[in-house]
């Protein structure tokens, strides 16, 4: 027979924490930020027409395919084969910039258009993070 | 009712979601190594580029087309491949993901909520664009074999528009006969040719068999498969899930290999990939197949490849390993510009139930492999090796053409200019 010895140990417990019964989930930036994570995809920002509204260059923009796109929102296009953030006027069929040295881009039949998604969130780092340094460029 | 939802042109379709410069072009994705086509994007398709074609035999052609290359971006698939499944399993509580991307889909007493499949199914085409910028086929059928062959309709034949519906006589037979037996799930093109010289040619011929003649003169297989295309249902997710019977890795080296040692850390390293698969199917490999070869458009093609059967079946990497060593003077030549190598389990038995041998001992050690992969697992594979395989990794992936991981790295964000 095998005999594993177990010493009885008389350590010192502490007591435990009174707020133990209160504790929550921590807080998470992805579920305030991100609605619809299967649809939402990040990305980030490129030039000063959107400045107007608050978008600098080298923010991250959280752009969300699942939105429905309302009159004037911020929205990502395909505007002949590049991603492009503007203003959208549906009526108009016009993408608008934030900037007053930007005109208003009228989206003609010839372009290749398509909306990619609605610019649900945007945050500027005010410090760089290193992992994006290579993105500044 | 079932459904079959995959992705069209997969690979190259995932190339395009955040590269919208290339949306309206022709895309082609080289497999490992930049070696062969194995995605053919709908507009390259119509360039008459074939799929599974070596790269460089056609080279000249896709740069006067101005065709797009793209090395396989596996970090970039696995992540939309997730987000497409999620989608797509909204629409349905049973899902079956059966591979990157397709998955299945049984929908059970939904007759009364579901009026119309067909819209049903645009449903979730668009749905699935909408939010991943992939493109679906969506087939249904009242087996998972039919709704295999639907999905074929629904992507390949005129008249279906990405939907197809398999729900009576009519449109089973409208369908079927419309279908080349091989594209018949679970017919090989070996077994098609038999068929075909049996009179079988279509997959509507192939249904009007009897099951039971098919049984004998072919397998149980066959009469399960005649017995889907009937609307019986004879599989379920645990029979598609089954094992494989056998376990390979394989790969042609970035950089041709002539040295003895960078050969042989190449094949343990397969060996050590072989175990790894072997045990997450809880399989046990009998006999191991070692092979290595120059490239067959080479001049003196050289090809050796040996056998190495192990007296106790195992699934211990390191015994793995040993039976490489065992073999590889055998295969080694000296002054062969080695191409491509690999290491196949050939013969595997389950490890639950497995006959123990009365004189030998087994030595396996089931633990410590718990714990190999338990690391690997948890700190990325290849974290620990076996210390044969361990040489530097010069015949690492040669992938060209390959875009940024825009899902996964936050250097290779896509850009969006405002």
């Amino acid at each position: 027979m095998k005999v594993i010895p177990i010493y009885i140990e008389a350590g010192i417990s502490g007591f435990e924490s009174p707020a133990a019964e209160y504790k929550e989930l921590g807080l998470s930036l992805d579920s305030l930020l991100i609605q619809n994570p299967n649809a939402t995809f990040i990305g980030i920002a490129k030039g000063q027409s959107m400045q107007g509204i608050g978008i600098f260059d080298g923010d991250i923009l959280i752009v969300d395919r699942s939105a429905t796109v309302n009159q004037h929102d911020i929205i990502v296009a395909n505007f002949n084969g590049c991603f492009s953030c503007k203003f959208l006027d549906k009526k108009l069929a016009q993408l608008i910039s934030a900037s007053p040295l930007h005109k208003p881009v009228q989206i003609s039949p010839e372009d290749e258009f398509q909306i990619e998604g609605v610019v649900t969130r945007s945050v500027r780092l005010h410090r760089p993070a290193p992992e994006l340094l290579s993105c500044m460029l | 009712m079932y459904a079959l939802v995959d992705a069209v042109s997969y690979y190259a379709s995932a190339e395009k979601v955040f590269d919208p410069s290339i949306r309206n072009k022709p895309v082609v994705v080289l497999t490992n190594n930049d070696g062969i086509i194995c995605a053919v994007d709908p507009i390259a398709r119509k360039l008459g580029i074939p799929k599974f074609i070596p790269y460089f035999k056609i080279k000249n052609f896709l740069e006067k087309n101005n065709v797009v290359i793209r090395s396989s971006n596996y970090e970039l698939y696995a992540d939309l491949s997730d987000k497409m499944m999620n989608v797509i399993s909204r629409f349905c509580d049973n899902q079956y993901v059966y591979s990157i991307d397709e998955s299945f889909l049984y929908f059970k007493n939904y007759n009364y909520l579901i009026k119309d499949w067909h819209t049903y199914g645009h449903e979730i085409r668009k749905t699935v664009w909408r939010e991943t910028r992939l493109p679906v086929g969506v087939g249904f059928g009242t087996t998972p074999t039919l709704s295999k062959a639907a999905n074929h309709a629904a992507k390949k034949l005129s008249g279906y528009n990405g939907v197809a519906v398999i729900n009576d006589d009519k449109s089973r037979k409208e369908i079927l006969s419309r279908m080349s037996v091989t594209d018949v799930w679970g017919i090989g093109s070996k077994l098609g040719k038999r068929l075909n010289i049996q009179g079988i040619n279509n997959a509507w011929e192939l249904a009007n068999q009897d099951p039971k003649s098919m049984r004998k003169q072919f397998s149980v297989v066959v009469e399960r498969t005649v017995n889907e295309l009937n609307g019986i249902t004879c599989l379920n997710w645990d029979d598609i899930r089954q094992s494989k019977k056998e376990i390979f890795s394989t790969r042609s080296f970035g950089q041709r290999v002539t040295d003895y040692n960078a050969l042989k850390a190449a094949l343990t390293s397969h060996a050590s990939i072989v175990g790894r698969k072997v045990r997450h199917q809880q399989s046990l490999i009998k006999r191991l197949l070692i092979f290595a070869s120059s490239s067959p458009h080479d001049e003196n093609y050289y090809k050796k490849s040996l056998i190495y059967e192990f007296t106790v079946p195992t699934d211990n990497t390191c015994k793995i390993a040993a039976g490489v060593s065992h073999v590889f003077n055998n295969i080694y030549l000296s002054g062969v510009n080695y191409y491509r190598c690999g290491v196949g389990a050939i013969e595997l038995v389950d490890s639950k139930f497995q006959q123990h041998d009365l004189f030998i001992k087994d030595d396996n050690n089931p633990n410590l492999m718990s714990c190999y992969d338990r690391i690997n697992n948890r700190y990325g594979n290849g974290l620990i090796e076996v210390a044969a395989a361990g040489q530097a990794k010069k015949w690492e992936m040669r992938r060209n053409f390959l875009s940024p991981s825009f899902t996964s790295k936050w250097s290779d964000l896509p850009k969006i200019v405002c």
